[in-house]
């Protein structure tokens, strides 16, 4: 909870909040940078990772896959979209969980909250770097195997993808919190986050069509926030750009991820309050 | 340099109101338990502005809750807190801005960033932009001396090191209160003494400074005031020399040769020569040094002069603990209040 002194405006404090964000994204971009090796082993395993999708792929029957823009798609291309944004909910979530994970057991946490700023904006701050970074790794990711591979993407609907992008983002950051909160109250839950991953790849359509899964599983699966924002950019990144499309596919995730935002604001907030009762934020 | 914050300081940190000080911390009543354990039951204390104030007691005393308290860390169960005019539990926003705080150990550092860097984050979280906090974290840093090693990995600081950025990041606010939990219990003596200058210096600007320990012999000169927990409880509250006056009993180091110049006589000759006095006993280090205790009302020149009489010559005679250390342990093991 933001305190709010009677001299300061709501505003005013919000600004001041926000102007700390860019510190904590330096902050893990130095960190990030000393870890060099970890960097560019991350680059390559994404290499690797594309090859292994190449070498799959010419296992793959294409006429088994969906057409988009009426047009056949291969398997590389199907795979590319998926990949890319299970890679974002898996780092995504996985870090907004293990950055106040991290802070508690190195012992900065405290430290932080010693400071006057909202539990939010640490929250906020301790993931800011990788809601720039990971975005931006998605990017070169995609441009990458597009060159490499040869793959087909409507530049006219990167616009489209993006915007199903950002409106995926608050539902993964919502989950996120939810799972940090976890995290703080019971010293755990990276296998947590793990399982909820897993799950939510698996009835994504990531790495196959959904018509593959057994019937009650693909009618379930088509409400998985996942699949739909992944269905929401294949279709403007391999098919044709439509903005109706786009709008519905934002129409759907916008309220989810609100609802996930605020019940992981909630939790956050609850596991901060928690723990300032019991004494036991220190404790990891 | 000037630590003393400046109005543009003030005013990036939101709270203009920080000029209007109220510079004491007062503790009435504050009890809290976790689960069956009482880490705090009913402390009281108060500092003022300028006044370092020894927090002393053994491991699990309380010392580090209370503390947590005071930064509004933890809850208390009930009783009154007052920090520099804010009560924790519920203006932390406030409080945070005007306390500075040094924690025991080093896991509050960024080790793999540089001690600038680290120093530039916290003042950026305290509210200032990038430009004044990179100014005040030079500042800062010059004030502990480490602006040798500004650019630094804090890894690779030593402990000393650690600890003297600890202390810069706590004067990046201007503290009118200042929170320092066992900040020498690492440290070489020459380290702690500059550590220990360090807050002095902050003291005679004016700070409050609560100082936690449990080396006892470190408040004697340093503290204007100790308050001694012990299971949670206070036991003692008042000067260091009324403290003193609590060490009971007296214990000295002897060194006695006989008339001879050989290992002084059987202990049952000692023993006799101060009958009334106290008692005597032989060390197991060798037959040279004996362990000395005086009664309430004993004068050790009296003692002294008793085993020079029997014929002893005295080589040395010295505090085998020093009066701080005597009462810490005479007040900590006492059942009650």
């Amino acid at each position: 909870m933001i305190d709010v002194p009677a001299e300061e405006g709501r505003l005013s404090i919000l600004l001041g909040e926000a102007i700390k964000l860019p510190a904590f994204a330096r902050r893990d971009m130095i960190v990030a940078w000393s870890y060099r090796f970890a960097f560019f082993s991350d680059a390559f395993s994404l290499v690797l990772q594309a090859f292994l999708f190449y070498f799959v792929g010419l296992l793959v029957d294409d006429s088994k896959l969906p057409e988009y823009g009426g047009s056949q798609v291969s398997y590389m291309e199907f795979v590319a979209v998926g990949i890319a944004l299970a890679a974002f909910v898996q780092i995504g979530l996985g870090r907004i969980s293990a950055a106040m994970r991290q802070e508690q057991m190195i012992g900065t946490l405290e430290a932080i909250l010693l400071t006057p700023t909202s539990p939010a904006t640490i929250q906020l701050g301790s993931v800011v770097y990788d809601l720039i970074y990971v975005p931006l790794r998605t990017a070169i990711y995609l441009v990458a195997i597009a060159i490499g591979f040869g793959l087909h993407f409507n530049l006219d609907g990167l616009l489209p993808a993006l915007i199903v992008l950002v409106a995926f983002v608050p539902f993964v950051w919502g989950l996120g919190l939810i799972s940090a909160a976890g995290t703080i109250t019971f010293r755990g839950g990276s296998a947590g986050v793990g399982f909820a991953v897993a799950i939510m790849t698996l009835a994504s359509g990531a790495y196959f069509p959904l018509e593959l899964l057994p019937g009650w599983l693909s009618a379930l699966a088509v409400l998985n926030p996942m699949a739909i924002a992944i269905e929401g950019m294949r279709e403007p990144l391999l098919g044709t750009a439509s903005w109706s499309q786009t709008v519905d596919a934002v129409l759907v995730l916008v309220p989810l991820a609100i609802v996930s935002l605020l019940a992981g604001v909630f939790a956050f907030r609850q596991a901060l309050r928690r723990e300032r009762r019991l004494g036991t934020l220190g404790l990891y | 340099m000037a630590l003393i914050g400046s109005e543009e300081q003030l005013k990036d940190t939101g709270d203009v109101a920080a000029s209007a000080r109220d510079d004491r911390v007062e503790v009435r009543e504050v009890s809290r338990t976790f689960g069956a354990v009482v880490a705090l039951d009913r402390v009281s204390l108060l500092v003022r502005a300028g006044e370092i104030h020894g927090l002393l007691g053994p491991n699990g005393a309380g010392k580090t809750t209370l503390l947590r308290v005071l930064t509004g860390l933890v809850d208390a169960d009930s009783g009154h807190v007052r920090v520099a005019g804010c009560d924790p539990a519920q203006s932390g926003r406030a409080l945070r801005s005007r306390v500075g705080t040094v924690p025991s150990g080093d896991r509050s550092l960024y080790l793999r960033v540089s001690g600038l860097e680290n120093l530039v984050f916290f003042a950026r979280l305290q509210g200032l932009r990038r430009r004044a906090a990179t100014r005040r974290a030079y500042e800062v840093l010059e004030a502990v001396g480490l602006q040798d090693a500004a650019r630094t990995s804090v890894g690779v600081y030593s402990h000393g090191m650690q600890k003297r950025l600890s202390v810069a990041r706590a004067l990046l606010v201007d503290p009118v209160v200042l929170l320092v939990d066992e900040a020498t219990h690492d440290l070489d003596p020459e380290a702690a003494a500059t550590v220990r200058g360090l807050v002095q210096d902050l003291a005679a600007r004016g700070t409050a400074v609560i100082w936690t320990t449990q080396r006892v012999d470190e408040i004697r000169g340093f503290a204007d005031a100790v308050t001694l927990l012990a299971q949670g409880q206070v036991r003692f509250s008042g000067s260091v020399p009324e403290l003193m006056a609590h060490a009971l009993p007296r214990r000295y180091l002897l060194r006695l040769l006989d008339a001879r110049g050989n290992g002084a006589a059987p202990d049952p000759v000692l023993a006799a020569a101060l009958a009334g006095l106290g008692s005597i006993e032989r060390t197991s280090e060798d037959a040279t040094h004996f362990v000395m205790s005086l009664e309430d009302d004993a004068v050790l020149g009296d003692a002294l002069a008793a085993v020079h009489a029997a014929g002893f010559q005295l080589l040395s005679c010295r505090d085998e603990r020093s009066e701080v250390e005597e009462a810490f342990l005479a007040l900590t093991r006492e059942e009650g209040s």
